[in-house]
């Protein structure tokens, strides 16, 4: 792993800024479970109400506003983080149960419950002998 | 007769350990790599601590002539988890970022995050006043605060200059 991939990536492809603040693609992790896919990102700072979740037809955007974190009048004496805000989009596919997700915040980083619809589900079909 | 010829494997061994390209170009990494980063003072991520791979928290260091602010990236992070010493002119955060294990059976599509156990040594220049030493956490942010020792920094006595 080189040092790059340990620094937080910046989001330039964020149009529309009101705040004067760098914009960081959150890391995240994505699984799948046989009834939910999982997204679990990495966003250091923020918490339940600072943080965002919008579905607009197929995108997700996770985005969280990191506030307060500039620290004023120190001198900085050694720096391998820049404080700013989150944003990543996702595109789902109709196999997610769009009114079940679930979020929940804790310790900076935003777990998503991603249920899939029943009819993706897969199923057992009984055999029954002729 | 060349005295070579007689010991091919001392002669091979020999040239393995200290004439082989690949030996030389690792001889040569490495001590540029010390080179770069000799001028800092605490050990680059990935090199100290953790190792490749694994999580290593971003560290910011401020200071005024009071105190140090030092704050460090842990999400996903227990309170629990996380050990901070500090002594008379360092700081070391020690902590592991656990995996969740909860689910069985998951298939991975991203996995960019990344856990593990870390740990990092924070050397401070001015003498500090360990035992006021505060830490705070939330939001995955670990904050310390130390005071500097105010003894220390008033051990520079000015001198006056007197004319004759």
């Amino acid at each position: 792993m080189s040092d790059k991939d340990l620094k937080k990536t910046e989001n330039t492809a964020v149009t529309e800024r009101i705040r004067n603040v760098k914009t960081f693609v959150p890391r995240v992790d994505i699984y799948e479970t046989k009834d939910a896919l999982f997204l679990i990102a990495d966003m250091p700072g923020i918490d339940e109400k600072t943080v965002d979740v919008e579905l607009e037809k197929n995108l997700l955007t996770i985005s969280g506003r990191v506030e307060n974190g500039k620290v004023q009048d120190y001198n900085l004496v050694f720096s391998e983080y820049e404080v700013g805000d989150y944003e990543r989009s996702f595109t789902l596919s109709d196999e997610i149960d769009r009114d079940k997700i679930k979020a929940t915040v804790k310790q900076g980083v935003l777990r998503l419950e991603l249920p899939k619809a029943e009819k993706v589900k897969p199923k057992k079909i009984a055999i029954s002998a002729a | 007769m060349n005295v070579k010829n007689l010991l091919p494997d001392v002669v091979r061994r020999i040239r393995t350990d200290n004439d082989h390209p690949f030996y030389s170009l690792q001889r040569e990494m490495n001590s540029l790599f010390d080179n770069f980063f000799r001028g800092f003072d605490v050990a680059p991520r990935g090199f100290a601590g953790a190792g490749m791979g694994g999580f290593s928290p971003s560290i910011d260091v401020k200071e005024n002539d009071k105190e140090f602010i030092i704050k460090a990236e842990l999400p996903g992070v227990e309170e629990k988890d996380i050990d901070v010493t500090v002594t008379n002119d360092a700081v070391t955060i020690k902590g592991e970022k656990k995996e969740e294990k909860e689910d069985k059976d998951k298939n991975y599509y991203y996995m960019e995050r990344s856990y593990g156990s870390f740990c990092r040594v924070i050397p401070l220049e001015a003498e500090i006043d360990s035992g006021k030493a505060e830490a705070r956490f939330k939001n995955g942010i670990l904050d310390i605060k130390i005071p500097k020792n105010q003894s220390a920094k008033a051990k520079g006595t000015k001198v006056s200059i007197k004319t004759s």
